[in-house]
């Protein structure tokens, strides 16, 4: 069921929340350890919390949609009282003294915490190949990696074990997950959603977003993440009519598995069967945007955890160390020197939103790669895993604009197919009504794992 | 460009030398990106301080 769809039968009285959520914790049981998504549940918690939400509707208390929805959040959101990790043996006895701001959004909404999700280290690294606690591993095939850093999040929510989950998107870790799972991840705004008591990684490229089965779900999320009450989900039948589509004729297609392209594109003449009119966009330098990116998260994450390095490197994956390492070496005036590049890149970028309302990409310029991969072929060439999954990300954290990634086909071999929408800032309601659309059309987001 | 053994000795505390290795080649093709996109700086070029 959606969240929408809990939503009503709750309120028509065909289900608990306490039943929704001892259906949720079974689901845990009975697929965690196929795909390790969980790093700790709160399964008497969450027993408590649903009854207590019970109790408030049935007094005529009612809190919005999220009101008795059971939901997870990734183990980088302090829970007061409940072991954060951040996926990390530096903090595998972790307990925070206080809630993240996001945290109490969801709270006040009415959710339903079960558990803390599984991650990259640190949320640095984007296969959720977790040295500490397990690798996450895709539903749609266990060998496979669900992508990251938010990979629990996305895992539990495409096996269908809860409907939303809490997402960081730094390099690409909300939108990645969804592309590889399948799912949707919304990527909102710079700053929109507070990170206020969620472990940083890149200070002015960290994004808080869900991730969820559908794009209403997306919708509903966001709106009670951020804080607000009420917002715009889009209606049945949305009419994209006369929405202008950017297609990029430079590099967002240039190096791609030719099955994600013919998906995209397809997504392309769906929109245009429903109104909408496609633009032919040139993008700026996307290669140079990325190494801004890189620039600006290595100075930053190692700013982060330059302590966790010096004291506790042999409880520090290699991976992670390295980045951290790299970290080390920039210097000063480059960094600064980034942030210089990085207005300049974004008042070049915004040029595009006087002639579009939202653009199409890939959102990963393949399917899911095998666990333990580091290298595969991309259009013909051998890439490194990390670089050629990121490659359509990590200038859309420097940009600071948001971003949806839905899925939008599957590959011969039943693989998801992720689609990246990208609109201007705070423009979020176009993101999710185009998403929307394509949704209702390709009726992909019914398939299961 | 920069000589990377000689900054990670550098550092207090150095990056363990069996770690600098792996590190030589990313960063070298890192820097070989940056420094044309610096270079294109003017002094007129502020630095970003959040979405306008």
């Amino acid at each position: 069921m959606t969240i929408l769809e809990m939503a009503a039968a709750l309120r028509a009285k065909k289900i608990s929340s306490l039943e929704l959520t001892n259906e949720t914790l079974a689901a845990v049981a009975r697929e965690n350890p196929r795909i390790n998504a969980f790093i700790t549940v709160t399964a008497d918690l969450a027993r408590a919390r649903a009854s207590a939400m019970d109790a408030e509707l049935s007094h005529g208390i009612d809190r919005g949609p999220l009101h008795g929805i059971p939901f997870a959040h990734k183990d980088l959101v302090y829970t007061k009282g409940i072991r954060t990790t951040g996926g990390s043996k530096v903090f595998e006895n972790f307990i925070p003294d206080h809630d993240a701001d996001i945290a109490i959004n969801l709270e006040k909404a009415g959710g339903v915490l079960v558990g803390k999700t599984n991650l990259h280290e640190f949320a640095y690294g984007i296969t959720s190949n977790n040295p500490h606690f397990g690798a996450v591993r895709n539903p749609w095939d266990t060998d496979r990696i669900p992508g990251g850093s938010s990979g629990g999040s996305g895992a539990a929510v495409a096996a269908g074990i809860v409907p939303f989950a809490t997402g960081t998107d730094t390099g690409g870790s909300i939108r990645i997950p969804a592309s590889f799972c399948g799912v949707t991840g919304l990527k909102p705004t710079f700053g929109l959603i507070s990170k206020r008591g969620v472990m940083p990684l890149g200070w002015t490229m960290d994004h808080m977003g869900p991730i969820a089965k559908t794009v209403r779900d997306a919708a509903v999320s966001f709106h009670a993440m951020s804080g607000a009450t009420g917002g715009y989900v889009p209606p049945k039948n949305v009419d994209i009519h006369g929405l202008r589509i950017g297609l990029p004729v430079n590099y967002y297609f240039d190096k791609l598995d030719l099955e994600v392209a013919e998906s995209v594109r397809t997504a392309v003449q769906t929109a245009t069967a429903f109104g909408a009119r496609i633009v032919d966009v040139k993008v700026p330098d996307i290669d140079a945007l990325n190494v801004v990116g890189r620039m600006l998260l290595l100075a930053e994450a190692t700013s982060v955890h330059r302590d966790n390095l010096l004291n506790r490197r042999a409880d520090i994956g290699a991976d992670v160390a390295t980045l951290l390492d790299q970290g080390r070496l920039i210097r000063a005036s480059d960094y600064v020197d980034a942030q210089r590049l990085r207005r300049i890149y974004i008042r070049e970028f915004s040029k595009l939103w006087s002639s579009v309302d939202c653009i199409f990409t890939p959102t990963t310029p393949t399917p899911a790669p095998k666990i333990g991969q580091t290298t595969m072929q991309v259009g013909g060439q051998l890439e490194d895993v990390r670089l050629a999954t990121t490659r359509l990300m990590r200038a859309i954290n420097v940009l600071g604009i948001p971003a949806l990634s839905i899925p939008c086909g599957f590959t011969k071999s039943g693989l998801p197919i992720g689609l990246q929408i990208l609109a201007a800032p705070r423009a979020e309601d176009t993101l999710l009504r185009i998403g929307a659309a394509i949704e209702d059309a390709t009726g992909v987001v019914g398939r299961r794992p | 460009m920069t000589d990377w053994k000689t900054t990670a000795a550098a550092l207090d505390p150095p990056i363990p030398a069996r770690d600098v290795e792996k590190l030589l080649p990313v960063m070298d093709a890192l820097e070989a990106a940056f420094r044309p996109l610096q270079a294109t700086l003017t002094p007129e070029d502020d630095v970003w301080t959040g979405v306008e």
